[in-house]
């Protein structure tokens, strides 16, 4: 492979302006447990006007930007009616495109990680079909049924399993959590749950608001989200197993995370970039691409979930990939699923509605999106102090794209931002 | 007037298309008079009535205006069709294009499946009720009934007692009356009430507040138990803290109130067995009016099979 000088680039988390030699082991980027420091990046070189070597060629990078590429702790990969086959390879085509280059895969139906077998598997065909890294999360329980512990003892330690998820469900036998968790805190497991209370959010489909009267539709409240998050801060706290909260969605769940981060609780918390970006008014007259789970808040949710992100209340933004065939989203409001897709759009959506606007730094940004997801998904060796390597991507805000069909790989067009033109363009890997 | 081809909401509707559907509405109650009570004007006219829900009287009043006004009246019955097989809605509506309606009139347990059913046939879909979000037939029927008792809809005042929350007929018909320059409150129990921060209309606490507001309708909904799935509220408690009693049907009287009520009534829980025989209860002429108003409603649409 021959070399390359990139010049004139801005490297974003540091904001000085550097030049990288690419190689072979210069495209990446280290991270470790503290931070992903300027200076740990490979093969960074500064370059001197006319002092181009031998055999390498200049990339000429004015005016774009070089970053860590992103990693999103929450993916369902699966396509309803689609092979596991076509759905690795679609979800690692769609992730490359957004400038995601590994993703966490939860659980569901046709990847049930309750099982060394469907690990084996899943890992073998993601090696021969996927262009992105894919780290699957083990089941807490048996075929995600809440009622039998999967065997995550196996799990973590002949499959390197380091989280453990039932989807977007929470078992509800708080005690089998319980237990769960005091017998994972000696594996180092972490637990990525949504907090709900199934009982307070049965049969509802929207937030209580204005959408909610309007369209008869009945409203889950916040507060199941925000007692579920205190129960699962409670047990964490109590067991001192590490606990991921998925999905966050309230102003006040932000709020009862800081305040138990502040008192010295393991969580670690995500929301996902539509929860960021729209409310509850999206809907309009039943637009069954805004149905999400949780529901679509209001703007001081939006607001108070962003301000989460900027202080570190919130660890990460995640896309919740989630696809849904066309004829699935022709439903009423009331059958049709819940998810939307975003790993094709990530990065440009996250530049064009939060960074262009200056509504996240591109520190943050890399914050939330590349660094701490990568460490909390660890996916390399679980040794203390371990490193990560991860591969470093060319931004260039400049570039348009309408989003359409063409473009998106991810095999379905469950995306509110079908139709609009979002900035920037990815090159990933960068070499 | 743009042709319209569905009645899905009130909202939806421009303010003249609202009062040309009332006013003809006085001509097609004309109609009842005669001893022959049916025009030609549906002649060849095929509709459908699609109902996922049970349902008499609305089922049978979109039929009555059908028959009278000269339409093919098809049923289509939910227990022997394929639905119980496991059709998809989408499949059914394929289904019944090829039949070539040219009206389906379409009542469903979920919000939003008639705007669904709208979008994917070319005949003229009405919507007759669907979940807790619109019934704008019942909306033209009491907005009828308000301005025949009063002469106009602008300026009165109506309050609306009961289960908000699950009402289809609260949100189609306190919709019509603001566009008609009424003014309307709410009032029931919390848990079935939603505020009015997101229902725009005011709420009033008990039936204190109710006289002092001084209304000219009081409109009961029914309690509808078959749709609520966890209890809501004591049912014990709805007649004495909700309900027309005796003693306060005395203080409507009084006060020279209309009562108003969708049916069918739950005696003893919404009303008072007297107040159905009030002089100023007005549900026979809901009835009688919301045959007339689904006859101008049938009119007034243009299915796209006919362009």
């Amino acid at each position: 492979m021959t070399n390359s000088f990139i010049t004139n680039a801005t490297w974003a988390i540091s904001g000085q302006k550097v030049h990288l030699q690419l190689g072979k082991a210069g495209n990446s980027v280290k991270l470790n447990a503290d931070t992903a420091a300027t200076d740990q990046v490979r093969g960074m070189i500064p370059a001197e006007d006319g002092n181009l070597p031998e055999g390498m060629r200049t990339i000429d990078a004015t005016g774009k930007l070089i970053l860590p590429a992103l990693f999103d702790l929450h993916t369902h990969i699966e396509i309803p009616g689609r092979s596991k086959r076509e759905c690795i390879m679609r979800a690692g085509e769609a992730a490359i495109h957004g400038g995601v280059w590994g993703m966490l895969v939860l659980p569901s139906s046709s990847f049930c990680f309750d099982n060394s077998a469907s690990l084996d598997s899943f890992r073998e065909a993601v090696e021969a079909r996927s262009a992105a890294e894919m780290v699957p999360c083990g089941c807490i329980t048996l075929g995600m049924q809440g009622e039998q512990q999967a065997p995550y003892n196996t799990l973590a330690t002949t499959r390197d399993i380091t989280i453990l998820c039932d989807g977007d469900h929470a078992p509800q036998n708080l005690l089998l959590l319980y237990r769960a968790m005091q017998y994972a805190v000696d594996l180092g497991l972490t637990f990525a749950v949504r907090a709900d209370v199934p009982a307070l959010t049965t049969h509802t489909y929207v937030h209580p608001g204005s959408t909610a009267y309007r369209l008869g539709l009945h409203p889950c409240p916040p507060c199941a989200e925000e007692i579920g998050t205190e129960t699962l801060l409670r047990i964490a706290e109590s067991t001192g197993a590490k606990l991921h909260l998925q999905l966050v969605s309230t102003a006040e769940s932000v709020r009862i995370i800081r305040r138990a981060k502040e008192r010295g609780v393991q969580v670690t918390a995500e929301v996902a970039l539509h929860h960021l970006l729209y409310t509850h008014e999206d809907i309009g007259d039943y637009n069954t691409v805004y149905k999400t789970i949780p529901p679509l808040r209001d703007k001081i949710d939006c607001e108070a979930l962003l301000e989460g992100v900027k202080d570190g209340t919130i660890d990460c933004i995640v896309s919740a990939h989630t696809p849904c065939t066309p004829f699935a989203k022709k439903q009423d409001f009331i059958n049709a699923p819940e998810g939307m897709v975003g790993l094709d759009t990530m990065l440009p959506a996250l530049y064009t509605k939060l960074v262009k606007p200056g509504l996240l730094s591109w520190e943050e940004l890399v914050q939330a999106c590349c660094v701490k997801p990568a460490l909390i998904a660890r996916p390399w060796e679980q040794e203390e102090g371990a490193t990560c390597e991860v591969p470093l991507l060319l931004f260039d805000p400049t570039t348009e794209m309408e989003v359409d069909e063409t473009i998106l790989a991810c095999g379905t067009l469950n995306t509110p931002l079908l139709g609009e033109t979002l900035c920037g363009k990815v090159t990933l890997p960068l070499q | 007037m743009k042709p319209r081809k569905d009645l899905l909401t009130i909202e939806s509707l421009s303010d003249e298309e609202i009062h040309t559907i009332l006013d003809s509405a006085v001509a097609m109650k004309e109609i009842f008079t005669k001893s022959v009570k049916k025009v030609p004007t549906l002649r060849g006219k095929s509709v459908l009535t699609l109902f996922y829900e049970p349902s008499t009287r609305t089922r049978s009043s979109f039929e009555v205006a059908a028959h009278r006004l000269s339409a093919d009246v098809t049923t289509f019955t939910l227990s022997t069709s394929s639905v119980v097989k496991g059709e998809s809605v989408h499949d059914t509506i394929d289904t019944l294009m090829s039949m070539k309606m040219d009206y389906i009139i379409v009542r469903h347990k979920n919000s939003g499946i008639p705007a669904v059913i709208a979008r994917h046939c070319h005949a003229s879909v009405i919507n007759a009720g669907d979940g807790a979000h619109a019934h704008p037939s019942q909306a033209f029927l009491d907005a009828f009934t308000i301005r025949e008792k009063y002469g106009e809809v602008v300026n009165k005042r109506v309050v609306v007692i009961g289960d908000i929350l699950h009402s289809r007929v609260a949100r189609s018909t306190s919709v019509i009356l603001r566009r008609l320059g009424a003014q309307v409150a709410y009032m029931g129990p919390g848990s079935l009430v939603p505020p009015s921060s997101h229902t725009g209309i005011p709420r009033l606490r008990d039936w204190d507040e109710i006289f002092a507001w001084k209304p000219d309708v009081i409109y009961l909904l029914r309690v509808q138990n078959e749709r609520i799935e966890s209890p809501f509220f004591p049912v014990a408690d709805y007649h004495h803290a909700y309900g027309v009693t005796e003693e306060r049907l005395r203080r409507i009287d009084a006060q020279d109130i209309s009562i108003m009520h969708p049916g069918p009534v739950n005696r003893g829980v919404e009303l008072c067995d007297a107040a159905m025989d009030y002089r100023n209860c007005l549900v026979c002429n809901q009835v009688e009016n919301g045959i007339a108003a689904r006859m101008s409603i049938l009119y007034h649409l243009t299915p796209a099979t006919l362009s």
